[in-house]
């Protein structure tokens, strides 16, 4: 019936623990997270489509340049000398990388055609 | 002689907008993330100018030596485990209206003779597209 003691203050939770693990969540999420959507070059398999048409357009990728049906190219002219080999851009060519060619020299010719329009590049031994 | 109050304790701060500010945080990184699984070995992809953007799909590694990579097989162990993985993700997906992608993240310096021998089996595996990830100069 008789209440002598003060009122005590509502105590509020302690809420240091679970700052502590949502900091931890954060930094987890903040390291382990890969922003922006990586670039990438398409590049088709073997043996996909619908046969073969057209002339042969195999561009050879050596240390020393680049090679179109056997015939040195250089890099600026090749989406013009294989122009007149396709009858749509959508046809494949063929990339053939030779020994102690490294992929970043594969790769600046897959994209010199995509540029130009080609989308079917197909890469060979 | 000192009149003045006794001290007060020392309030603690007010942590709630700390703690909302905090929350906030980590809703965007769960959001925004995506989370990306552990490179089997560094790599430095290659250089390109496409500007095409990558889906999600399976990656396979191939690093400077032109070893194969993915998950935590190597060599031929990793063109096998990637066939495996393509098989299991295929007995539950429809992988005939929606293909998988296979992303190929090369070494800049991996020869490139390895890379296309590697395409005989990745297409045998039935992907018929690869894009290879590179870096935007």
């Amino acid at each position: 019936m008789f209440n002598f003691g003060e009122p005590r203050p509502r105590r509020r939770p302690n809420l240091t623990p679970m700052i502590d693990v949502v900091f931890l969540l954060l930094i987890f999420f903040m390291l382990v997270s890969r922003f922006g959507a990586d670039r990438v070059v398409p590049l088709m398999a073997a043996g996909e489509g619908d046969g073969w048409s057209g002339p042969p357009r195999l561009v050879s990728i050596a240390p020393g340049g680049l090679a179109l049906n056997g015939v040195p190219v250089a890099p600026e002219g090749l989406a013009a000398a294989l122009a007149p080999l396709v009858a749509d851009p959508s046809d494949p060519v063929i990339l053939r990388p030779q020994e102690g060619v490294s992929v970043q020299e594969t790769v600046l010719v897959m994209d010199l055609l995509g540029a130009a329009g080609f989308s079917r590049l197909v890469l060979v031994e | 002689m000192d009149f003045s109050d006794p001290p007060r304790p020392a309030r603690s701060e007010n942590l709630l907008p700390m703690i909302n500010v905090v929350f906030l945080l980590l809703i965007f990184f769960l959001i925004a993330a995506r989370l990306a699984g552990p490179e089997p070995f560094p790599v430095t992809v290659p250089e390109a100018e496409s500007d095409m953007l990558a889906e999600d799909g399976f990656t396979l590694w191939l690093g400077p030596g032109g070893e194969a990579g993915f998950a935590d097989a190597l060599g031929d162990e990793a063109v096998e485990a990637l066939a495996a993985a393509r098989a299991a993700h295929c007995a539950t997906a429809d992988c005939v209206a929606e293909p998988p992608v296979l992303l190929l993240r090369a070494d800049a310096d991996a020869p490139a003779a390895a890379l296309a021998a590697l395409m005989p089996a990745l297409g045998a595996m039935g992907f018929a597209r690869m894009d290879m990830v590179t870096l935007p100069r």
